[in-house]
This record gives structure tokens, C-alpha cells and sequence, in this order.
């Protein structure tokens, strides 16, 4: 008797795990739906609606593979550096020519006097307003990367994110200076430059401002390289810059704020020339997750045009 | 497959011509000759036992060429080398399955530092909270939920970043947080010294952006942005 | 063919290292001023391969002994002795991966599907107890298999289980070979691995519940001798069908049997045939009835099975997880308050298309309808042979090991009273043994 219920308490126990078997392969799917371990950012990514100062009011879509940089004129004519070459498109959005490069453009500047100023990863080039080639110059250093340019009629600014030093050079192409090496007499603490991205901007009184990304910062130099005046924003929240390196790109307004782009959370905001925020311009559900480098271009009646390199488009924005 | 099963099997076939022939026969007599074999004599019966001897042969040499051709048959599919398991951090989704699917526990995926592509940021997104508010090493504002990443002071305004890989669970919540902020340094890998490189692979199975695969185990690893000559090899 | 893959291959590597090549993953490292050197960072090399020869050689000499151990010199405690050196080598060392039972599916794999390549020590580990099997009979299972080991030595108190039960059950093993050929042929799942018993012992690691069913296999061994090997286990069905034409077998008796009865209760998984009793004839005519009868009911049989398994194939196919993902986007499209699967997200994070994964999913549907037609018609023709296997009386004077199901553990050995042809050393051991008997 003992020994029958031992044995088909033993049988019932084998089938119990047949069952067993049986059951988790065929109906336990997706066991874990969600994720345990969520990077969650959702937080931070929230926008305030309040906040937004700016709305879009239209948007350019550019026939090219991948975009790089974008530049506005003092027509306000918008030149989108794009697959081995320039689209030139009107304020209003109409496309009005294309100039072809031997090269992508990694950056991209309108001088006062209507020179395409291109940089072009280890070397510059010069071209006239009709898009002709008029100089080239190479890189004084090895393991350039060039990430930004501006010009002015008589300068020339290049961001090397690869030996972390921006290049002034004369019109003629004549290296004139390096500026920001770390020189702890002069107070230059030097870029840190964690990814490749490295911007620069003439502002409204001839001084160059650079993006010190790696330390959230914004460094104003004279042209012959003295450290004027310098302003940092290290925060996830928006007030400040988030991350390893931020802003990515900027651009100034005519009132002497910037505009900023950042990667990571994807937000372009608004800070004023004391470096406190301001507002927003767009917020990361605006954008895709793991945008990347959104450029930035400011026209003569401070609309804000940038570019969305992971959709490929153009948008540009006015004040509301 | 079955071809090759024919062709390895016929020259038994011809050779056991009759073997075929017997069997027939004896299916269709089995059941009467075991009734008879009850009334047979001596010699009968080592007469029967003879038969059931030499089909029994027949069928051992079929089924021994059909071990070989199966054999042969998966030798033709031979990998030429040794194959492990591995992710591919570029199709990962840091979807925290590899922690919680590997028969392991805790998981035999590691986060591993690429130290190379690393930019020693002061606010790292792998190893800060993203509301972070004080960049201190204080528990609360890690991102690790096993405190797995040291971080260490270098020179200002560098950090270093190290994982403690006794405590990493292989979660990828910095992985994600280096990715989005970072230049990607931090990446999952199956770490081969722990991992039991099983048949299937419970995390492959459970995988959503099938990352995983079998690589060859002299090249294991599959670091992004690094060459296989940029990483150290530490003999097992 | 291969060449072509070959190329195919090396493109993919120069576009993915291209791709690589993009500034953000070559960016220079930072300029340490104070000469901090960046450390390398580390990668722990995998198992060399010699260890996986090591293995199979192991393997060999195992097998070997134990055969040498049964056939020769008839030692239960040889067997024994094996069988702890198998739990120790392959189940805690080796941490029971990989073994002769799962191999079956790596076979399948490799068969079925041209992507997969499988290693030589896999080939070996299912090929070589075949043959060992071929020729010995199942002496892998006796001790060198560390799923039987384990559950060997752990079965003290075995019951005697009612033949009619022992046929039922034994037909679960079949069963359980055609599911996880099905699933590894379409490269689903391992299912003989992901439902090992007592690997997760092995590695003392494990899900809770895959303890529990290590544990209640274990539980139900001490009273039901080797629950898994006799009920379970696919590689077993294929040692059973090869033993039973093995070319040398253990016996018993080490002479003649003399039909004593003393080993009749000796063997714990009931694989002893006793001499048939009833003399009675059987009428030729019945007989000849009952066959022409069961050629008819068994291809009826294999056809109805493999009806019956068409009819299922979208419910096994729905295990698949490309068919999982496809029917969820289907019902995702149409109710969107379900909240997606990580799966989904990743998919459509991934931006590939929908109509890829349909006619993906669709695929591998038609590839299952074909293997549940296979899969009905082998379950149809297992029943059809065990209802032959049943109504077919093998005539038997002697006390034998059924070939097929003895698992040549030689527990029976000790109680045969026939004297061995005397050889002296064999005195040496006679007083360790101490037949014991059991009901």
C-alpha cells in the first residue's frame, strides 16, 4: 500500500513536471516585458512647455544622403553643406543652386565680403559666391579634425577638434596664431574636447567665442589670443550644459545671446550673453533619441535655422 | 542529406543483397515462427538464432553507416575553429535583458571600459544619475545599481572610470548613459572567463535586437571603435 | 557556394569597418599632463580548444573502461565508480556542457540550417556513444552520461513499476526527441538544454524553478530509478533502438541460466525479461490477421498523427520568436493601448520594415507545417509501434536484459549464482560484494 502511493505520487510528480515543461515553453512569452535596468531620462526629457520661446515656421528637406553644416548669409540665403556639396536655398525656403565639392563639408561660413569659407576635416577651402575654388589650405598639424570656421573680412577662425586648438588665420591663408593652449599664466585652461565636436563664433565686437565643451563652457578670446572672459554651465536639468560635452554647436543673436545645441538630451535653448538661461527653442521630443550635432545658423532677423542631421532636415524658427 | 545516407549505405546493400530479402521474409513469418520455434529441435533452433544473428549483423552495419553518414553529414556544416558567444554592442539596445536572461547569476555579460574611447569626463553619463545635482562619488548619485564603476581623480578636469566587474551585473544602464552622453567607451561583452558558452545561449534566445552570435574564439571579442590589437588578451 | 559567402562575408567586414571608422569612435584620447597612463583595457581569453579535445579523449577512455568494466570484468563497482568520476569531470568540472544529450539538437542544426557551424567536439560527443552503444550496448548510460550518473547513484529505495506503466511513460522520451529535433531544426530552441534537470545542480546556479525540477527529479529517483534517462531522455531513445542490435551486450548470468529467479527483482528500471510462461499456442491464423491488421492501422496511424500535428503547426510555430514578434505587430497595429514588447520597441527602433518580418514570420510557418506533419506522423508511428510492441509475445527461455532499455549499470551481475571460469585476482574483490535484495 505504502508503496503505491509512493509511486504514484512519484508518477503524478514526473507529469506535474512534463507539465511544468510543457507550460513554460509554450506560454511563457516576454516574461520580462519591460526593462528592469531602464536608463530612464523621461524626466529630464519632459518639457515645460512655458518655457518654449520659439516656434517653427517652416521646414526645409534637402536632397542629400547625410547633412553636415549649415550657414546663413547677409542676404539670409541658407547654404546646407550636404553629400559632396552646397544646397543654396532662399529665406524663404526655395532652393536656388548647388555647388558641387570634391569633399564633404564639416562646416561651413559666409563671410561679410560673400566668401564660402569650407571646412573640410583636415584642410580649408576658399570659394567665391559663385561656388569656384579660389584657395585651399592645409592643416598646420597632424590628426586634424575641423569642426568649425567663421570669418570675418579680415580673419579666419578654424576649430581643430583633434589637437583641440583653434587656427587664426589671415584672408591669404597665412597662419597667424593658435589660439587657446592651456597656459596657466595667461588663465587659459586649455579644451577639453571629449567627442568631435568643437565650436566657434565671431561675436558682435570682434571677439571670438569658443565652445569649451568637455568643461560646459563658453570662452571669449581677443584675436590676438588673450582669454577675455569665460562663463560655464555644468547641469542635467536645463539650466545648464549635460553630460560629457556639451553644447555641440552655438550661434550668436544679434541681441548677443547664444543659441546652443546639445546631444544626449536633445535641446536647443536660448542663453543670454551673462550665460544664464533663458529659454527654449526646441526640446528633445522634438528631435529623435541619439540626435547627434544639430548645427546651428542665425539669420539677420534673428530667425534660428537649424539642422537635424538624423532626419535631414532643415527647420527654422521665429520668436514668438 | 538522405543522398548521402544512400550513397554510403548501398554497398551494404548489394553485399547484404539478400539481408533485404530476409527481412521481408521474416516480418511476414515472424509471428508464425515463433510459434514454431516453441516445437523446434535443437538444430532449428540454432537455425533460427543463425538468422536472427545475420539480420541482426545486416542491421548493425546499416545503422552504423547511418551513425557515420549523419557524422559525416554534420562534418560538412564543421566550423573551422572553436566558436563562442558574443554580442555586438553596436546592435544592442541596453535593454537590461542580458542581466536578468544568462544562466548565470549574476550574468556572465560584463561591462567592459574601452578606455580608449573614453573622454574622462568630470560628468559622466555612464556613472552619474541623470538628476544628478553635486558630482560626488556619494551612493545616491550612482548610476551602477551595484556601485560597480570606481571613479577616480586623475588630473583636472580628468576622471578615470573603472569596473569592478566582480560586482557588474551586465544590466548596460551605463552603457546606455555613456552612449547618450558619452563617446560609447563603456560596452557589454560576454566575458569568457565566465561564461559557460552553453549550447544556446539563454540571453541569445531572449535577445530583442539579436546581437548575439557565435564568433571564433581566437578573435572573442567585439569591442566597437578599437582594433583587436588595442585591447589586452589575458590567457584563460 | 561557399566562396560566395565567403566574399559576402569579407564585404560585410569592410563595410561594418568602415562604418566603424567614423570620427566619433577614433577621436584622440586626452593629453595627460602629469603622465597618466591610460590602462589597456583587458579581454579574458575563452577555453582553449585543446580542452575541448581533452574532452572528447576523456570521453573515449571513459567509455572504454566502462565497457571494459561490464563485459569484462563484470564489476558493479566499476561502473560505480565511473559514474563518479563522471559527476565529478563532466557534471561539476565541466559544469555538464556539453553533453551527448543535447548534441542531438546541434546535429539537427547543423543539418537543417546553412548558417550554423558546428564544432568537432559536438560531432564527437554524439557520435561516439552511438557507436560505443552500437557495439556494447548502453554502457554511456551506465556512468559516463553525467545526467544518468547522478541520478544512478541516488537511487536507493527503486519500486518496481507495472509494465503497462513503463510503456506509457516510455513513450514521453519519443515524444520529447521529435519536439526538440522540430525546434532545433528550425533553430527556435534547445529545448533538451533549456530543460536540463540537473545542470543547474552542476553549476549550483539556476533559476528557482529550474531547481525545483532538478529537485523533484531527484526526489522521484530514489524511489523510481533514473526518472529522467528512462521517461525523459531523447539521446536515450536513440541508444535504446541502437542497443537493441548492439554487437556485444552484457548478460546477466556470466555462463548459463538456470532459471533460478534470483535476479528477477535485481533490476530497478524493470528492464529484465523474464522467461515467457504461457505455452500455449497461438493460432497461426490470428496471428497472420493481427499483422495484415496493424500494416493497415500503422500507416493510418503515422497519417492521422501527421494530420493531427498540421493542424497545430501555427501553435508550435508561435513559440518562434520572429513569429511571436510578427503576431504581436499585427495585433499592436490594430489596438494601441497594449503596451509593446521590449522586442517590438527594439524592432521598430531598429527601423526595419513590417513586410521584412511578415514574410520572415510566414516562412518559418510553412517550414513548421512541414515539421508538424513530420513531427504528428513519428508520434503516429511511435503508438503504432508500441501497440505492435504490446500484442507481440517474444518467446524467451532464459532471464535476459532487454536490450533496448537495460541501461547496463550490471546490478544484476551480483546476484547470478553461475561461478565465473575462475580467475584469481576476481577472488580478491568477493567479499566486497554484498547483494542486497530489494522488492
Amino acid at each position: 500500500m505504502k508503496q503505491k502511493i509512493i509511486i504514484v505520487s512519484s508518477v503524478l510528480l514526473l507529469l506535474a513536471a512534463l507539465f511544468f515543461i510543457g507550460r513554460d515553453f509554450f506560454y511563457e512569452k516576454n516574461k520580462n516585458k519591460e526593462n528592469q535596468y531602464e536608463y530612464d531620462l523621461s524626466n529630464l526629457k519632459e518639457t515645460d512647455s512655458s518655457q518654449i520661446c520659439y516656434r517653427e515656421v517652416s521646414r526645409i528637406l534637402p536632397e542629400s544622403d547625410n547633412l553636415y553644416a549649415i550657414a546663413t548669409d547677409n542676404k539670409d540665403r541658407i547654404y546646407i553643406a550636404g553629400n559632396e556639396k552646397i544646397l543654396v536655398y532662399e529665406s524663404n525656403g526655395n532652393l536656388l543652386e548647388t555647388i558641387e565639392l570634391k569633399e564633404d563639408a564639416s562646416a561651413i561660413k559666409i563671410s561679410p565680403d560673400a566668401k564660402i569659407y569650407l571646412a573640410m576635416n583636415d584642410h580649408v577651402e576658399v570659394l567665391d559666391s559663385m561656388g569656384v575654388l579660389q584657395d585651399s589650405w592645409d592643416s598646420p598639424n597632424d590628426k586634424a579634425i575641423f569642426t568649425s570656421i567663421d570669418a570675418s573680412e579680415t580673419d579666419v577662425f578654424v576649430a581643430d577638434a583633434g589637437n583641440k586648438i583653434v587656427y587664426h588665420y589671415n584672408t591669404q591663408g597665412e597662419l597667424m596664431n593658435e589660439i587657446g593652449r592651456k597656459d596657466s599664466l595667461k588663465g587659459i585652461p586649455g579644451f577639453i574636447i571629449p567627442s568631435p565636436f568643437f565650436d566657434l563664433a565671431i561675436g558682435r565686437d570682434d571677439e571670438l567665442w569658443v565652445v569649451n565643451s568637455g568643461r560646459h563652457a563658453f570662452e571669449a578670446y581677443d584675436f590676438t589670443g588673450s582669454l577675455i572672459s569665460s562663463w560655464e554651465r555644468t547641469s542635467m536639468s536645463i539650466e545648464g550644459f549635460s553630460g560629457c560635452c556639451n553644447p555641440t554647436h552655438m550661434a550668436i543673436l544679434s541681441n548677443g545671446s547664444f543659441v546652443t545645441s546639445e546631444k544626449g538630451l536633445e535641446r536647443v535653448k536660448i542663453h543670454l550673453p551673462s550665460g544664464d538661461y533663458d529659454c527654449l527653442v526646441a526640446g528633445p521630443e522634438s528631435f529623435d533619441e541619439g540626435t547627434k550635432g544639430i548645427d546651428l545658423a542665425v539669420d539677420s532677423k534673428d530667425r534660428i535655422i537649424l539642422l537635424d542631421p538624423y532626419n535631414g532636415n532643415v527647420r527654422i524658427y521665429e520668436k514668438l | 542529406m538522405l543522398f548521402l545516407t544512400a550513397v554510403l549505405i548501398s554497398p551494404v546493400r548489394i553485399a547484404e543483397k539478400s539481408t533485404i530479402v530476409y527481412c521481408l521474409k521474416l516480418l511476414c513469418t515472424n509471428t508464425s515462427n515463433k510459434l514454431k520455434t516453441l516445437k523446434m529441435t535443437d538444430s532449428s533452433k540454432k537455425n533460427k538464432l543463425n538468422r536472427r544473428d545475420f539480420l541482426n549483423k545486416g542491421l548493425r552495419y546499416t545503422v552504423g553507416l547511418g551513425i557515420g553518414a549523419i557524422g559525416v553529414a554534420a562534418w560538412t556544416k564543421l566550423s573551422s575553429q572553436e566558436m563562442v558567444w558574443q554580442l555586438d554592442p553596436s546592435k544592442c539596445r541596453q535593454c537590461g535583458r542580458c542581466a536578468t536572461s544568462c544562466v548565470k547569476t549574476p550574468s556572465a555579460v560584463k561591462c567592459f571600459h574601452v578606455y580608449a574611447l573614453c573622454g574622462y569626463c568630470d560628468l559622466c553619463g555612464g556613472y552619474f544619475r541623470p538628476e544628478t545635482k553635486n558630482l560626488t562619488t556619494a551612493a545616491e548619485n550612482q548610476l551602477c545599481p551595484t556601485n560597480a564603476i570606481k571613479r577616480k581623480f586623475i588630473e583636472d578636469p580628468f576622471f578615470e572610470y573603472d569596473i569592478d566587474q566582480d560586482l557588474c551585473i551586465g544590466c548596460a544602464k551605463c552603457v546606455a548613459g555613456c552612449g547618450a552622453f558619452g563617446n560609447g567607451s563603456l560596452q557589454l561583452q560576454v566575458h569568457h572567463k565566465l561564461c559557460d558558452n552553453c549550447n544556446q545561449c539563454s540571453i541569445a534566445r531572449d535577445c530583442p535586437s539579436e546581437a548575439y552570435s557565435r564568433v571564433p574564439a581566437k578573435s572573442a571579442y567585439l569591442f566597437q571603435g578599437i582594433e583587436e590589437k588595442d585591447y589586452q588578451k589575458q590567457k584563460g | 557556394m561557399s566562396k560566395k559567402i565567403t566574399f559576402i562575408l569579407i564585404f560585410v567586414f569592410f563595410t561594418i569597418s568602415f562604418v566603424q571608422a567614423s570620427p566619433v569612435q577614433r577621436f584622440p584620447k586626452p593629453e595627460f599632463e602629469y603622465g597618466h597612463q591610460q590602462p589597456p583595457t583587458i579581454a579574458p581569453d575563452a577555453r582553449s580548444q585543446f580542452m575541448e579535445y581533452l574532452d572528447v579523449f576523456v570521453l573515449l577512455v571513459s567509455l572504454s573502461l566502462i565497457s571494459w568494466f561490464i563485459l569484462k570484468k563484470r564489476s558493479r563497482w566499476g561502473a560505480l565508480g565511473m559514474s563518479v568520476f563522471s559527476i565529478v569531470y563532466f557534471g561539476f568540472i565541466k559544469e555538464g556542457c556539453v553533453c551527448s544529450v543535447g548534441s542531438v539538437q546541434n546535429i539537427a542544426l547543423a543539418l537543417f540550417n546553412p548558417g550554423y557551424k558546428i564544432p568537432i567536439t559536438v560531432i564527437a560527443f554524439f557520435v561516439i556513444p552511438l557507436l560505443f552503444t552500437l557495439f556494447f550496448g548502453r554502457t554511456f548510460c551506465a556512468g559516463i552520461c553525467p545526467l544518468g550518473a547522478i541520478q544512478d547513484i541516488i537511487a536507493f529505495r527503486p519500486l518496481k513499476l507495472k509494465s503497462w506503466l513503463q510503456t506509457v511513460l516510455g513513450i514521453i522520451p519519443y515524444l520529447y526527441l521529435g519536439f526538440a529535433l522540430l525546434y532545433a531544426a528550425t533553430a527556435t530552441d534547445f529545448i533538451i538544454c533549456r530543460y536540463d534537470p540537473f545542470i543547474g545542480i552542476y553549476r549550483f546556479d539556476a533559476k528557482f524553478s529550474m531547481f525545483v525540477l532538478g529537485a523533484t527529479f531527484l526526489l522521484v529517483g530514489v524511489f523510481v530509478a533514473r526518472p529522467y534517462c528512462r521517461f525523459f531522455c531523447p539521446y536515450g531513445v536513440l541508444l535504446n533502438l541502437v542497443s537493441r542490435i548492439s554487437w556485444k551486450h552484457m548478460t546477466i548470468t556470466p555462463t548459463t541460466c538456470i532459471q533460478c529467479k534470483l535476479c528477477e527483482n535485481s533490476c530497478p528500471f524493470g528492464a529484465i525479461n523474464e522467461p515467457t510462461l504461457d505455452k500455449k499456442k497461438e493460432d497461426r491464423q490470428i496471428a497472420v490477421r493481427r499483422f495484415i491488421i496493424l500494416s493497415f492501422i500503422l500507416p493510418l496511424l503515422i497519417l492521422a498523427g501527421g494530420w493531427v500535428g498540421s493542424q497545430f503547426h501555427e501553435n508550435l510555430a508561435s513559440v518562434h520568436p520572429r513569429v511571436q514578434l510578427a503576431e504581436e505587430l499585427m495585433t499592436f497595429n490594430e489596438s494601441s493601448e497594449l503596451e509593446p514588447s521590449l522586442e517590438l520597441t527594439t524592432y521598430k527602433s531598429l527601423g526595419k520594415s513590417e513586410e521584412d518580418l511578415y514574410v520572415e514570420a510566414a516562412s518559418i510557418i510553412r517550414e513548421f507545417h512541414v515539421g508538424a506533419w513530420i513531427l504528428g506522423g513519428f508520434i503516429g508511428l511511435v503508438f503504432g509501434l508500441s501497440l505492435a510492441g504490446l500484442s507481440i509475445n517474444k518467446h524467451r527461455i532464459d532471464y535476459e536484459p532487454d536490450r533496448g532499455s537495460c541501461l547496463s549499470c550490471a546490478r544484476c551481475m551480483d546476484y547470478c549464482p553461475m561461478p565465473e571460469e575462475e580467475k584469481p585476482h576476481r577472488l580478491l574483490f568477493a567479499g566486497f560484494r554484498k547483494p542486497v535484495r530489494f522488492k
